[in-house]
This record gives structure tokens, sequence and C-alpha cells, in this order.
């Protein structure tokens, strides 16, 4: 049996002011004990998709089954087997990390004695326990993110729902919880994370589906992704934007990056004598040429037609490439 | 390991956390508690030389020789608008995220809606007693006995679930901590077009038709006749039928509201 069996679902909010289509068509399938990535910009829907999945949101076209259990019709049922931790955090400030793991042990059906084991246990897998008896007021972002998480693990959920689990934390707090997410998955636990950022979909999940404008655009592992490109990418700089100008009417198949022009092709490294050739016949002056495998950056790219910047920037996640 | 829990149980564990919540913000209790006990003295300074022992005898007696009788049911009633803290807590929780964690979890509903409520209730009875207890130490002394205590505090808390209800409701709909706390000044008026510092036949004109409208007026009248009349017992009546029409209202409204709030969207 599939962990999570996504088919066509669609969501779409209807307000007196407008109408929006949140989720277009989004069908994916997550296996048992896999980490499963959905790769999205901002507005992508990867939220509203987590919310319809975990049941919090009523679905308007389509199905969804957790464990074989049908979203709308057996919300309770998948209530039970899953864990979630959403992307606006909804942690209790005035308490204690040691109070909120109690009460919702006890909230999920612990007993006294039981609750308080757990709560060690939790508190120690998160690494929280010296700030056990703190207010999580007083807690840094990274350590709320870990307590997320580790409230969403109280009851041993089967299926882990993770919404942008990493957003805003620097890069040492983020490789502390991937090696905590792999953990939970090589203990059977399948875990379903939204991201925005490419090497977090690439480093740490299994599958990967790359979301935008509420459509999947493309699904498969890191490796097939790159695969799917086909070639390598070659990638040509320059300095001036003139010679920019000119290299395009040149290299007519090259998408421009900034003061960049990539091209996908075959056996780029044999290629690229004949490109600067080509270019430096109309004295066009490329201050630096490469050939790598592309990236997911690169698949990112020609799926979705613009580039999805790096993790170190939060504001304008998305650039469009003009065309 | 984990077992399936009642909604009782549901029910205490979630009030539980409310409750440390209140108790890990006291300033927040001061508020209201010392408005409440401002009135009790100020009043009674002010007005209790007037219309308190020296009054006897007068046309102005209707303390019945104790002015803090008299107005002790003014800051009882301002003391059980502290209710409305409910719809503030419920509201918090919405607006944290926490209730949304609490929504992906196999609890009840009702659960999550019933316990702001029950700790606003929580809040009136002990801020309704503290008024009480002052009240009593600076000579409160119920015309139908010791008894006139507990019925007075049973009055506000009724009233008090009112407010609850009431807040509970503008929060949801409102969708925000401040609609919750706005729509709680609502108190104002109702605590003022009443026959608040005198009866109501020495109220004039416009004041006194709408104190005939205003239910604050029967909850302060049957509060006045257990401390300062006796067993007028019609007018106690109205005093519980006023206020329980109340609570039963605004529960039924917030009932309906938070059902709305937490259907799906
Ligand atoms: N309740 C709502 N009512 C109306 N529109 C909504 C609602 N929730 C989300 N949307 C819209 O749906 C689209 C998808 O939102 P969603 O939150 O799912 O994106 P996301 O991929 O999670 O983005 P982010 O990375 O910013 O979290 C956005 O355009 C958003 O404005
Ligand atoms: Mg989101």
């Amino acid at each position: 049996m599939l962990a999570v069996e996504v088919k066509n679902i669609k969501k779409t909010f209807q307000s007196k002011q407008a109408t929006v289509e949140a989720v277009k068509d989004v069908s994916f399938e997550v296996r048992k004990g896999e980490i499963f990535g959905l790769l999205g910009p901002n507005g992508a829907g990867k939220s509203t998709t987590i919310l319809m999945l975990t049941t919090l949101l009523q679905v308007t076209g389509g199905s969804a089954k957790i464990l074989g259990y049908d979203v709308s019709s057996q919300d309770k049922l998948v209530r039970e087997k899953i864990g979630v931790a959403l992307q606006d955090t909804g942690i209790d400030n005035l308490l204690t990390a040691r109070e909120l793991f109690f009460t919702t042990a006890r909230l999920w059906g612990y007993s006294k004695e039981d609750s308080i084991n757990r709560t060690n246990e939790l508190l120690e897998l998160v690494g929280l326990t010296e700030a056990s008896e703190r207010r999580v007021k007083t807690y840094s972002g990274g350590m709320k993110r870990r307590l997320d998480l580790g409230l969403s693990l109280v009851h041993s959920p089967e299926v882990l729902f993770l919404d942008e689990p990493t957003t805003g934390l620097d890069p040492g707090s983020r490789r502390v919880l991937w090696e905590e997410i792999k953990r939970l998955r090589d203990g059977g636990v399948t875990v379903i994370l939204t991201t925005q950022y490419l090497e977090e979909a690439d480093e740490l999940a299994d599958r990967i589906a790359i979301i935008d404008n509420g459509l999947v655009v493309a699904e498969g592992t890191s490796d097939e992704l790159k695969a799917s490109i086909g070639g390598d990418v070659i990638t040509f700089a320059f300095d001036s934007d003139s010679d920019l100008k000119l290299a395009l009417n040149v290299i007519t198949e090259g998408v421009q990056d900034k003061n960049l022009i990539r091209i996908t092709v075959e056996d780029g490294a044999r290629k690229i004598p004949q490109y600067v050739n080509q270019l430096t016949e109309k004295n066009i002056e490329i201050s630096s040429v490469s050939a790598s495998k592309p990236t997911l950056d690169d698949v990112f790219l020609k799926v979705t037609g613009y580039r999805l910047e790096g993790s170190d920037n939060k504001e304008t996640n998305v650039e469009k490439v003009e065309d | 390991m984990n077992t399936k829990i009642t909604f009782l149980t549901q029910l205490q564990i979630l009030t539980k956390r409310l409750i440390l919540r209140v108790v890990r913000r006291p300033l927040a209790e001061l508020p209201n508690i010392f408005i409440s006990a401002f009135f009790l003295f100020v009043y009674d300074g002010a007005l209790g030389g007037v219309f308190g022992g020296s009054a006897a005898g007068t046309p102005f007696d209707f303390a019945n020789g104790n002015f803090v009788n008299f107005i002790l049911p003014v800051s009882i009633v301002s003391a059980s608008v502290s209710g409305g803290a409910s719809g503030i807590y419920l509201v918090e929780d919405i607006e944290s995220g926490v209730f949304k964690r609490y929504q992906s979890m196999p609890i009840s509903k009702w659960a999550i809606i019933l316990a702001p409520m029950l700790v606003g209730a929580l809040r009136v009875l002990i801020q309704a007693s503290l008024i009480m207890i002052i009240g009593k130490i600076i000579g409160a002394d119920p015309a139908v006995g010791s008894i006139g205590f507990l019925m007075v505090l049973s009055i506000a808390f009724l009233w008090g679930m009112g407010f609850a209800g009431y807040s509970v409701a503008a929060g949801v709909r409102s969708g925000s901590s401040q609609g919750a706390q706005a729509a709680s000044f609502l108190f104002f008026p109702a605590l003022f077009l009443a026959p608040t510092f005198v009866p109501r036949e020495a109220l004039r004109g416009w004041l006194s038709t709408a104190s005939a409208y205003n239910p604050t007026t029967y909850v302060i009248e049957a509060m006045r006749a257990i401390m300062v009349e006796g067993w007028l017992n019609d007018v106690i009546f109205k005093g519980y039928l006023a206020a329980g029409t109340f609570a039963i209202l605004t529960l039924t409204f917030a009932v309906l509201s938070a059902r709305k709030a937490t259907e799906k969207a």
C-alpha cells in the first residue's frame, strides 16, 4: 500500500473579492518509508496541498488517500495516523517545552506516567532537554522548529507532514533538522515535506515533485529529474551587457540568467570550442565559460521557465527571466 | 500506549492548559479586578456619605442605611465582565496556530471551544468572589442573610457566562483578539445605562427608557433586592431570568459562530 496517494487534487478559494485557484491539479504518490519533497516557490500551492492532505482544508476536487484512508470521508482515521507541523508554527509561547509535550501526549491518550516518559524521550530526541523548563517565548527560531517537529511526533505517526520545516533557519540548524528527518525516515516514518530550497530537496528528498502555480510540473528522484534535461549545461559569463545581447543572437537556444547564458547540450565539454569560435568571430568578449552536469536549479528553470533563487534570499524567491 | 480518551478528559486537559496560560500572565487579570474594586471604593467614598446612614428619614434613603450593600452589585457586575476573556483566549489560539494544531489531532472540537468558556467562567467566579470579600470587609451585609452572597455570585456567574459567549462569538466572527477585546467595551454602556447610582425611579427621561430595555438593569436590581431589601422574589427572579436568558442567547450564538469557524474552508 502507498503511504500517500494524491489524484488530481484541486483547491479553489472562493470569496466575495476573488476566486483563487490555489491548487489546480496535483497528483503524486509517496511510498512508505520515503522522504517526499514538494518543491516550489512562494504561492505555488504547497501549503494548500498539505492542508488538504492533513484534513484541515476541504478538497475542491480530486481525491487523496493516506495509508488507504480518504482525507475527505475518513478524516478522523487519517488524523490518527499522521503527524503535522504546519508552516505557521502553532506553539503556545507561554508554556514550556516540557508542558507542551506533556499536554500533547495527554491529548493523544497517553496516561500521565506514559506522558512523562514520552516527554523525556522527545525532549532528548529534538535536543531540547536543557531548555525544557523555559518558556517557549525565549526559544530561538531553530529551537522552535525542533520543538514543532517533536510535537508532531508525540504519537509516533506513520506519516509525517512538514510544511517548510527549515525556512528561516541558518545552514547549521538546517543540517541538524535534515539529519533528524533522515533518522525518522530510517526508522520507518514516511515524510512529506515542502521546501523552497533546491539544495534541501536535492539533499533530503528521496523523490521530488516540483510544484508551480498549482500544478505539478515535474516528478522523480533528483537524479531522474536532472537526467531528464539530457546532456550538460554550458554556462557563458559576460562582463558587458552589449556582449551579452549580441551573444544571445548567436546562441539562440540559450537562456539568460543575469549576466550568464546557459545552454543545455549533449557532450557539453566538447562543444565549448565551437561556441567560443562563433562568439569570438563576432568580437564578443566572453569572461568565462564552463560545462557542468545539470543541477536541480536547471531542472527548475526548464520546467517553470524561471529560476528559484538561492536559499539565502527569503524576500523574493522567484526571479522571472525576461523573454 | 495511547488509547482513546473521553471528551471530558480532553476538556480537562485543554482547560488546565488555559489556566496555566492565565497564571503565566497575572498582570492581565489586574485591570478588571482593579476597576471593579475601584468602583466599590470610589462610589462608596463619594456617595456613601450622602446616601448611606445619614440619609435615614430623607427621600434619598434607598440604600437602607448601608450604601456598600447598594453599590456592591455594580462592582460585581463589572467583575463578571471578566468572563469576556473567553473570546480572547480562543482567538489567541486561532491567531497563534495552536487551534489548527488541535484540529489536526483527533480531539473533539467542542472540547476546544468549551475550554476557554470554562476558564472564563472560573475567572468570573474568582473575580466576583474577590469583590464580594472586599465588600464584606468594608461592611456589605445582605438583607436576606449570608446566603445572599451566594445568590449574588450565582447571578454574576450567569451574567459572566453571557459575556463569555458574547466574546467568543465576537472574537470568532472578527477573527482577531482585538475584535474580542473591543467587543467587551459593550459593557460600558450596559453598565451605565442602568440604575447604577440611584434606583430606577430616580432616573429621568431617555435614561429611564433605555435602562428599562437594558438587561443589566434587572441583574443589578435583583442583586440589590438581595443586598438591600430582602426577599423581593419577583425582582430576584427577573434578575436570574435576565442573566440566564442573556447567557443562553450568547452561548448559542457562540456555539453557532464557533461551529462555522471550525468548519473546513
Ligand atoms: N485561504 C485562502 N484564501 C484565498 N487564497 C488563498 C488562501 N490560502 C492560500 N491562498 C492563495 O493560494 C495560493 C497558494 O498558496 P499556498 O499558501 O498554498 O502557497 P505556498 O506554496 O505554500 O507558498 P509559500 O512558499 O509562500 O508558503 C496563493 O496565491 C495564496 O495567495
Ligand atoms: Mg506555504
